[in-house]
């Protein structure tokens, strides 16, 4: 038993401390990779069951990366959601830390300057591929697309609207529709 | 790695933020920061409430953040932590905005485990997910529109959106073939 738990304690961090490195754009950009070794690979979740954390995890204050906490959480209780957790977080932020110390020195080099100013149209595409896969990911079809096609539209028309209300406004309507009959 | 006196050399201690201020401000801000886009509440709370940092300084440890991978909360917090109180608020601000939300998952992750299957809460969770997606994209598609409104930004950003979100090539060799391309633009525009 004790070495089952610790085997999954292992597996989380071999799956998560290279997504970490890896979430260029934020943790958003790797929500299709975890979703593939949740889903297909270490068959940690089923597909409606990563669908139902996913919406959980961003439902919930915080960076809208604790994905990765109800997973080991599922897989191993308290001890999988800190493994999980640490793995996803500290690597990047490591990183992170030591290139700020060293770059400090080189700020304002030209480039310095042509890595930041390439750097952020990749990051905003990865950002976006991550919404692209959270659609793709979802088990309720056309409708999720629709919903979030109009969301989109809502957000860049009233860029100052508070996204709480928005996220319960999407889940009061879907669950109408299905109590209603008419849920996909 | 690097001098021992650059710990201190680029980071202006800005006087008066102590670091139980400073974990408190982040503890704070992980509980209130829905959706997903903590860059802009921590923006809003550090910068405009707070005035710990200026706009200037924000928008420069951001550029830094978007270079590298991680969780964009996250980097800001370490970030902010070590402008204002080196390396151990480098490591405090970050716990602090994580271990409110941490907390919090383990609550709703045992709640959800006890309802189980439910037919109603998958549409809702699923309502949700849609809201949340379109908080993302509005984010993303802001990002590029204001960040770099050029033809060559708005290709990389569609570039990238083609191979990875729509074709699904892995991400690791899109980032690797392309990035080094921008980069590549940005030097020789910023030269000319």
């Amino acid at each position: 038993m004790r070495d089952a738990v610790g085997g999954t304690l292992a597996t989380l961090f071999l799956v998560f401390a290279p997504l970490s490195l890896m979430s260029f754009g934020g943790s958003n950009s790797v929500i299709a990779d975890i979703a593939q070794q949740s889903v297909s690979v270490q068959h940690w979740t089923s597909q409606r069951e990563f669908a139902d954390l996913f919406a959980l995890s961003r439902a919930a204050p915080g960076p809208g990366s604790m994905l990765a906490a109800l997973i080991g959480w599922k897989l191993a209780g308290l001890a999988g959601a800190l493994v999980a957790t640490v793995s996803f977080y500290a690597p990047a932020a490591l990183l992170l830390f030591v290139v700020a110390k060293l770059w400090g020195r080189w700020r304002g080099s030209p480039w310095h300057q042509a890595v930041e100013r390439g750097m952020a149209p990749v990051a905003a595409g990865l950002f976006l591929s991550g919404g692209i896969a959270v659609l793709r990911a979802s088990p309720a079809g056309p409708a999720v697309w629709i919903a979030a096609g109009a969301a989109t539209a809502a957000l860049l028309y009233w860029p100052r609207m508070h996204p709480v209300p928005l996220l319960a406004a999407g889940g009061v309507l879907f669950g109408l529709l299905d109590l209603l009959g008419a849920g996909p | 790695m690097g001098e021992p006196t650059d710990s201190a050399a680029d980071i202006p201690t800005v006087a008066g933020v102590g670091l139980s201020a400073l974990f408190l401000a982040f503890l704070q801000l992980g509980c209130s920061s829905f959706g997903g886009s903590s860059a802009g509440w921590i923006y809003r709370d550090i910068v405009q409430r707070r005035r710990w940092l200026d706009d200037q300084e924000f928008l420069t440890e951001m550029a830094l953040g978007q270079s590298l991978p991680g969780a964009n909360g996250v980097k800001l917090s370490v970030l902010v932590g070590r402008r204002l109180r080196g390396g151990i608020g480098a490591f405090a601000a970050p716990f602090a905005f994580l271990l409110g939300p941490f907390v919090i998952i383990l609550v709703v992750g045992a709640v959800y485990g006890r309802l189980g299957d439910h037919k109603t809460l998958h549409a809702v969770l699923d309502g949700v997910a849609a809201a949340v997606v379109g908080l993302t994209f509005s984010t993303g598609i802001r990002s590029v529109a204001k960040g770099a409104a050029d033809a060559v930004s708005i290709g990389i950003a569609m570039g990238v959106v083609l191979c990875v979100g729509i074709l699904r090539w892995p991400m690791l060799p899109v980032m690797l073939g392309l990035a080094p391309v921008s980069i590549g633009i940005a030097w020789a525009r910023g030269r000319a």
